[in-house]
């Protein structure tokens, strides 16, 4: 049997408004870019380091068929500004669908590297709104495979699958989260992302159905995560 | 003295606020966790297309160009794995189009196209389709399928005086129309 080998690519709107609302963002020369501007006080730029983990991806893969282990280091800047880098590990195994008798396995690693704001009027709280965006990527390989499948005209056992197909992703996700202090260094929080694809590639099936770090490719480009916190 | 005092009162009056409100966010966190799991669990929807058949578009023309109408009867058949046949197309009388199944994994379907006429007399002629074939999946709750890429069309010259391809992608899109057929006597 021969394949053909297709490589979607899609170049999201989201992506293009943000680039758009960017270069908005760009001031005249001249003057200041007051996106970027810390409050004046007398606390320090660099306010020290916070690494968390988040639990959802846990019970998801502990009472599901997918999920991920992903940490994350956050560095807090004057309490206003945190670039973050998540890194994870994703992993789905749908063995032997009751309707569709279809198996699907894929583990990859992912990063996701983004920028939140503080959005809290008192910078220096304890408890933290934030809003920002992150860009991922992530490298996978996907195992499809039905056992039979007969061809209903011709009656042909048919072996439909493919093996360590080679896919990627890059997507973008818009950030609003989420951090409340509970007890000396330990923080607890949670987040909402909207997610958007930007360039994938999913091989010569057509589609994949989950991407490690993204999620299930579903119509819903929603997700979450709920962090456990601890200030370095 | 006094004024260090008062600092110090201040300084603790302000952490025990913010250890308050810390203490009516966690509850509020933790409710609007789980209530975010449940969203997030129950959120996911099973996407699969509506049209999910693949099959093969002929169209009839004339050699000038113009739609055909074929008023013979015309059958379609096929060889199964088990070596008996199968029609594929029934009893088509005045047709200018028909759709045909398109297998699974054959690198080459065989195709046997039967014009009968008025006077009971036949034309046989042997069609031979060759392709590609690649799974096509969308999601482990959809149907699994294959597409598929026409890369040749032979046949022999009985009742056919030609077949071209008109369109080689075969999937889920069944408005195109794949093949063109052009039968002998159709002017």
């Amino acid at each position: 049997m021969m394949y053909r080998t297709s490589t979607s690519v899609s170049i999201s709107r989201a992506a293009i408004s943000l680039i758009a609302a960017l270069l908005l963002c760009v001031p005249a020369s001249g003057q200041k870019l007051k996106l970027f501007k810390l409050q004046k006080d007398s606390i320090p730029l660099m306010r020290g380091f916070q690494v968390s983990f988040d639990a959802v991806g846990v019970v998801m893969m502990q009472i599901g068929d997918y999920g991920h282990y992903e940490g994350a280091l956050r560095l807090n800047l004057h309490d206003q500004w945190f670039p973050i880098v998540e890194l994870g590990y994703g992993k789905a195994s749908h063995l032997n669908d009751e309707v569709t008798g279809l198996n699907y396995k894929t583990a990859a690693p992912y990063f996701k590297v983004g920028v939140d704001f503080n959005l809290m009027k008192n910078k220096h709280a304890p408890n933290r709104l934030y809003g920002g965006f992150r860009y991922a990527y992530t490298s996978y390989k996907v195992d499809l495979w039905r056992h039979d499948l007969p061809d209903p005209v011709w009656l042909w056992d048919t072996g439909f699958g493919v093996d360590d197909e080679p896919c990627s992703q890059h997507w973008l996700e818009a950030v609003f989260a989420v951090d409340a202090k509970i007890y000396g260094p330990l923080h607890l929080g949670w987040s909402v992302r909207y997610k958007r694809r930007i360039v994938h590639d999913e091989g010569i099936m057509g589609k994949t159905w989950y991407v490690p770090g993204y999620g299930i490719c579903d119509d819903s480009n929603l997700g979450g995560t709920f962090n456990v916190i601890i200030d370095i | 003295m006094s004024n260090k005092t008062e600092i110090c009162e201040k300084g603790r009056r302000r952490s025990e606020s913010a250890r308050r409100r810390g203490m009516l966010l966690t509850p509020f966190i933790l409710l609007s966790s789980f209530m975010f799991l449940h969203i997030l669990f129950s959120c996911s929807s099973i996407d699969c297309p509506v049209q999910n058949l693949v099959y093969t578009n002929y169209g009839l023309y004339k050699s000038s160009g113009v739609v055909d109408t074929l008023h013979d009867t015309l059958y379609v058949f096929s060889m199964k794995a088990d070596g008996t046949d199968t029609t594929l197309f029934n009893r088509g009388i005045n047709v200018t189009s028909f759709s045909l199944p398109i297998s699974y994994t054959c690198p080459e379907d065989t195709l046997y196209f039967l014009r009968v006429g008025a006077d009971d007399s036949f034309l046989l002629d042997t069609v031979w389709i060759k392709k590609e074939n690649y799974p096509h999946f969308e999601s482990v709750d959809c149907s699994a399928s294959f597409f598929h890429k026409i890369t040749a069309v032979r046949h022999s010259h009985n009742g056919l005086d030609s077949i071209i391809i008109n369109h080689a992608d075969v999937n889920y899109d069944v408005s195109n129309q794949h093949f063109r057929v052009y039968f002998k006597g159709g002017d």
